[in-house]
């Protein structure tokens, strides 16, 4: 499936090169718009022994015709202003309608300079005004140097178009291979703790409504929506270092030793020393990696481990993680235990009975409560669905 | 010839000739000239006290005056083309006199050089 999509994203743009090519060899016309015949002969003898095919047209109506049916090869109109049928603004007006102003010029011509008139011209996208006694030399140089611009305009604007395309498509494409391996690496910790897929997923889930909420109540610590993401991302991987617990420890069905314990809560250390390997100075992703990893279990007044970090010396997205742990360990029904019940949940968790959290990390909890509710599922909490 | 012409009239045949090129343009031009419509639709205008109409005659006719060089038409032209813009028709069949006489002078100078 994926590889479809791809070629068709090939084919797609090489399609849209081929078009704009194509725009690029091929305007090469002028269309000369003026109810007096004389008016138009002028201009045509201008242009006559120049490189552009000249089409012309005596009304609004006939010109909108002609750009019907030449809009991919009309490089240039001269317009005249006061023309019976349709006039020229209204020429101009139909040329917004159907987006062909910002790709084909218009030169206006007019007899006479009136403020009112110029403005609406250039409001309604005249690339230039030209007044009558036309002057070859100046009117050529006039035509070509906006030629030239709208060219380079256009080729721009459909490259710009086309790189901004491929970069969505590409980052797309990386995202979810990122997306993919970490959950490939995180789902190797929870295989081996013989757990159900789902905690990594559901962690993944309540940090991101945390986030979110933490967002919307504290408008001063802005995450972007990218930061959101890779902490969301860095969330997935919060006990990679269960990897280096031995089997006995790690699987041990009845209660840990003191001794045992000590070993188990090295996994905060095994999963920094696992991530100090590939070190990427200065990248976010990693920081947010090894302050989740590091610092998810300890505790805001100072007694967690392993450093025993105090208050907001613990990196706020650690804080998240941290609670979001806590609350899916107590809401989930386990070997070793029953679930508790969201309500119950709730209260331990604000009232100190599994951790301690800052003030506005739980005020942001109970902001958040009911989508908690929402994606907390009958499954986990070990009910008949 | 076409510099004869252009002085008998009061035009201003210098610049014809550098937006025409040549007198065999020049002619091509004059000959356009002798068709177009625009003084018609002026007159008509004026004959039916169609203001709006007499307008858009002189408005184009002035331009055609402006760029065939035709200083003298092109000044009374204009002054009648402001006047009927400002519906101020009384004024303008003032004007009218002069400008059928400048026209006619010019149809005229153009019929003896064709």
């Amino acid at each position: 499936m994926k590889e479809i999509n791809f070629s068709f994203i090939c084919a797609h743009l090489s399609e849209a090169r081929k078009e704009r090519n194509f725009i690029m060899e091929e305007r090469n016309t002028l269309l000369i718009v003026d109810d007096v015949m004389i008016n138009r002969e002028l201009l045509k003898d201008i242009f006559e022994e120049g490189e552009y095919k000249l089409l012309e047209a005596a009304d609004g109506e006939e010109a909108i015709e002609i750009l019907e049916k030449n809009k991919e090869k009309i490089a240039l109109i001269f317009l005249d202003l006061v023309m019976p049928k349709k006039n020229g603004l209204e020429v101009m007006h139909y040329m917004s309608l159907n987006n062909m102003i910002h790709t084909i010029p218009v030169i206006m011509i007019t007899g006479e300079a009136t403020v009112e008139s110029d403005v609406k011209a250039y409001e309604l996208g005249a690339a230039d005004i030209i007044y009558k006694p036309f002057e070859p030399a100046v009117v050529t140089r006039r035509a070509k140097n906006i030629i030239e611009l709208y060219k380079h305009r256009n080729f721009i604007e459909k490259e710009l178009e086309l790189r901004t395309q491929e970069l969505l498509e590409s980052r797309k494409q990386i995202e979810n291979s990122n997306t993919f391996l970490i959950n490939a690496l995180s789902s190797v910790v929870e295989f081996r703790s013989l757990e159900s897929g789902e905690h990594i997923q559901r962690v993944k889930k309540f940090t991101e409504i945390m986030l979110r909420h933490w967002r919307a109540l504290y408008g001063e610590e802005q995450f972007t929506d990218e930061q959101i993401e890779l902490i969301v991302n860095a969330s997935a991987l919060h006990d990679i270092g269960k990897i280096a617990i031995p089997d006995n420890i790690l699987l041990k069905p009845g209660k840990l030793t003191d001794e045992e314990y000590a070993e188990m809560k090295k996994h905060t250390i095994y999963g920094c020393q696992m991530l100090e390997k590939f070190k990427q100075e200065e990248n976010e992703f990693y920081r947010y990696c090894y302050d989740i990893c590091r610092y998810h279990h300890e505790r805001y007044d100072g007694r967690g481990y392993p450093d025993g970090l105090k208050g907001d010396d613990i990196p706020i997205w650690a804080q998240v993680v941290a609670i979001v742990d806590v609350y899916d360990a107590l809401v989930s029904k386990r070997v070793y235990k029953p679930s508790f019940s969201i309500e119950e949940t709730f209260r331990m968790i604000k009232d100190g009975e599994c951790g301690t959290f800052s003030p506005k990390l739980l005020k942001c909890f109970d902001d958040a409560k009911e989508d908690f509710v929402k994606n907390t599922t009958k499954e986990q909490m070990g009910e008949e669905a | 010839m076409i510099q004869e012409f252009y002085k008998n009239i009061n035009g201003n045949y210098e610049l014809a000739l550098s937006r025409m090129q040549n007198d065999e343009r020049i002619k091509k031009y004059l000959n356009f000239f002798l068709v177009d419509e625009s003084y018609k639709s002026l007159e008509q205008g004026m004959n039916s006290n169609d203001c709006e109409m007499a307008f858009k005659g002189a408005h184009t006719l002035k331009g055609v005056c402006q760029n065939m060089a035709f200083t003298a038409l092109s000044t009374v032209v204009e002054q009648i083309t402001e006047e009927l813009r400002a519906k101020n028709i009384e004024k303008a069949k003032i004007t009218f006199k002069k400008v059928q006489e400048e026209y006619k002078k010019v149809i005229g100078e153009i019929n003896k050089i064709m």
